[in-house]
């Protein structure tokens, strides 16, 4: 019972992040209509950029802010500056920015800041004693800050999607951007901040995972947080908010119980048994649990 | 008076013009219908109008220059319902209402609106928190024209109305755009192939071919001229 509840515990705080990741691709998803390849990547650098600000004595929620807010940019720039520009064009070119930006972003993380790994300080106590003990298990008070960290994004990004004029508007461009256009909503300005929120996301997402992360900071972490965050995404509909949300933490907590309960998958397998389940599912709802099927009447 | 001039306009999708120089004018509160075949330049006509497509040449409304960016356009009082609705589907009813009025601040006037058009479109009324994709296809066309009449236009621009709609409900569409235009004094253009219920409604005819203006008119003209009748009214 104790050892169930700490694989549930490090699967929900796993997938918490993976959750945190989705978001931000869902957002820029409904927007734009790309599967944003550089999310994890730019999540990556502005997670540097907190790290190095840390090491220059800075306060560690304050780099945290400071990421945030740097992600928001370069996430509104990228929309401006790279991707808008291709998109008239074509949209298979939009997927290949974003593996340019993907491998782009991690080289210049490493150029400025070397290979070798970081150890991103966490935000929330984290010694060993640092804990509250339910059942037995273990629940550490940096987990528990992860899983708030999600509920209060969960709550703003709700709220901002019912306020009557932004969060009206960004509904209206996700799903005919046209129209919107034609009604007057600034369609470009709603997609840039699309991105910065994505950006400003992924950013939340990387300062998190990284303290807890078993690989720390380094140029890698990012890989499978990302391919596990794609699949939430994936399996939540890609353009569900509550969707990706659920996504991430099924994943979290079926790789958790997995690993711990079938030996043969050990560390080795975890993330592609995780992810064949998903395929699984996939096959019998190919919309993923909440992904909208386009109603079309004529 | 003029509310639209429309002098020497140009207008395409990539390298190519489809407009070649497209001269045209409406007059505040009038209703102007525009004919021609498939390809004539119709619906660019319209595109280039409300911003959605480059252009050159000059469109000026009141006599002065209109914005090219859609916004602007929308914001000095033009506003298009687009050929196939544009329904934004994952939407409800009201909200595609809301949209509309993107432009506007009055939230109290918005609302007062809102409800105006629900009870001018009853569908709507009765469908208000329904989302939008599952109207049927009269419906949608009924949002498109309400929606875009939530800018509160002077002119209103609509691309194929009856496109897809059956006969019965493609007057009832016609007969409120008729009423819409005596009370509030709203010009209309309208695009039609489908001719004949639009000529009701029009105090003036364009006939565009090949992306210019090839003849213009009164209805009546339009009845009268026998090649006209053949190619564009069918009978």
């Amino acid at each position: 019972m104790e050892l169930f509840l700490e694989r549930l515990i490090s699967g929900l705080t796993n997938g918490s992040i993976y959750a945190l990741l989705a978001l931000a691709l869902v957002v820029v998803f409904r927007g734009t209509g790309t599967l944003n390849f550089a999310q994890g990547e730019l999540a990556l650098f502005t997670t540097f950029v907190a790290w190095w600000l840390t090491t220059q004595s800075i306060p560690v929620w304050i780099a945290i802010v400071a990421a945030l807010v740097l992600g928001f940019v370069m996430g509104a720039l990228i929309e401006r500056t790279l991707i808008r520009p291709v998109q008239r064009r074509n949209d298979m070119a939009v997927l290949i920015v974003a593996l340019g930006l993907f491998t782009g972003l991690n080289s210049l993380a490493g150029l400025l800041w070397g290979s070798e790994t970081k150890i991103m300080p966490s935000p929330f106590p984290n010694g060993l004693d640092d804990y509250v003990s339910i059942g037995g298990a273990r629940l550490y008070f940096d987990a528990l800050g992860v899983w708030g960290a999600l509920i209060v994004l969960m709550f703003l990004m709700t709220l901002l999607f019912k306020k009557p004029t932004i969060g009206l508007h960004m509904r209206a461009v996700a799903d005919n951007p046209e129209s919107a256009t034609l009604a007057g909503v600034r369609t470009s300005r709603i997609l840039a901040i699309g991105w910065g929120l994505s950006g400003a996301i992924g950013a939340l997402a990387g300062v998190l995972v990284t303290p807890l992360a078993p690989q720390q900071l380094g140029l890698t972490t990012m890989f499978s947080i990302f391919i596990a965050a794609s699949a939430a995404a994936l399996f939540g509909g890609l353009d569900s908010l509550v969707g990706a949300i659920v996504g991430g933490l099924t994943i979290g907590v079926l790789e958790a119980m997995l690993t711990g309960y079938i030996s043969i998958i050990g560390g080795s397998l975890q993330q592609t048994s995780a992810l064949v389940i998903i395929v699984a599912i996939l096959f019998v709802r190919p919309n993923g649990l909440f992904g909208t099927q386009k109603l079309v009447r004529v | 008076m003029t509310l639209l001039t429309i002098d020497d306009l140009h207008a395409g999708y990539g390298p190519s013009d489809v407009l070649h120089g497209l001269s045209m004018t409406v007059e505040a509160g009038e209703v102007v219908v525009v004919l021609g075949a498939n390809g004539a330049g119709k619906t660019t006509t319209m595109r280039a109008i409300a911003g959605l497509i480059g252009r050159r040449g000059t469109i000026e409304l009141d006599g002065v220059p209109l914005g090219r960016r859609p916004e602007q356009v929308v914001g000095s009082g033009i506003s298009l319902v687009p050929q196939g609705r544009g329904t934004l589907g994952q939407l409800s009813v009201v909200d595609n209402l809301r949209v509309g009025a993107a432009m506007r601040r009055d939230k109290d006037g918005v609302e007062a609106d809102i409800e105006r058009w629900c009870e001018v479109f009853p569908v709507l009324g009765r469908r208000q928190s329904q989302l939008a994709g599952s109207l049927s296809g009269g419906e949608q066309q009924m949002l498109a024209v309400a929606r875009a009449l939530m800018s509160r236009p002077r002119l209103l621009l609509c691309d194929e109305p009856s496109l897809g709609l059956a006969p019965i409900v493609v007057q009832e569409l016609f007969a409120t755009l008729s009423e819409i235009n005596t009370t509030d004094g709203t010009a209309l253009m309208i695009v039609e192939q489908n001719a004949e219920l639009a000529m009701d409604l029009a105090s003036r005819v364009y006939l565009l071919d090949v992306g210019t203006i090839a003849a213009t008119g009164t209805p009546a003209d339009f009845r009268a001229d026998d090649a006209v009748r053949a190619a564009y009214l069918g009978y």
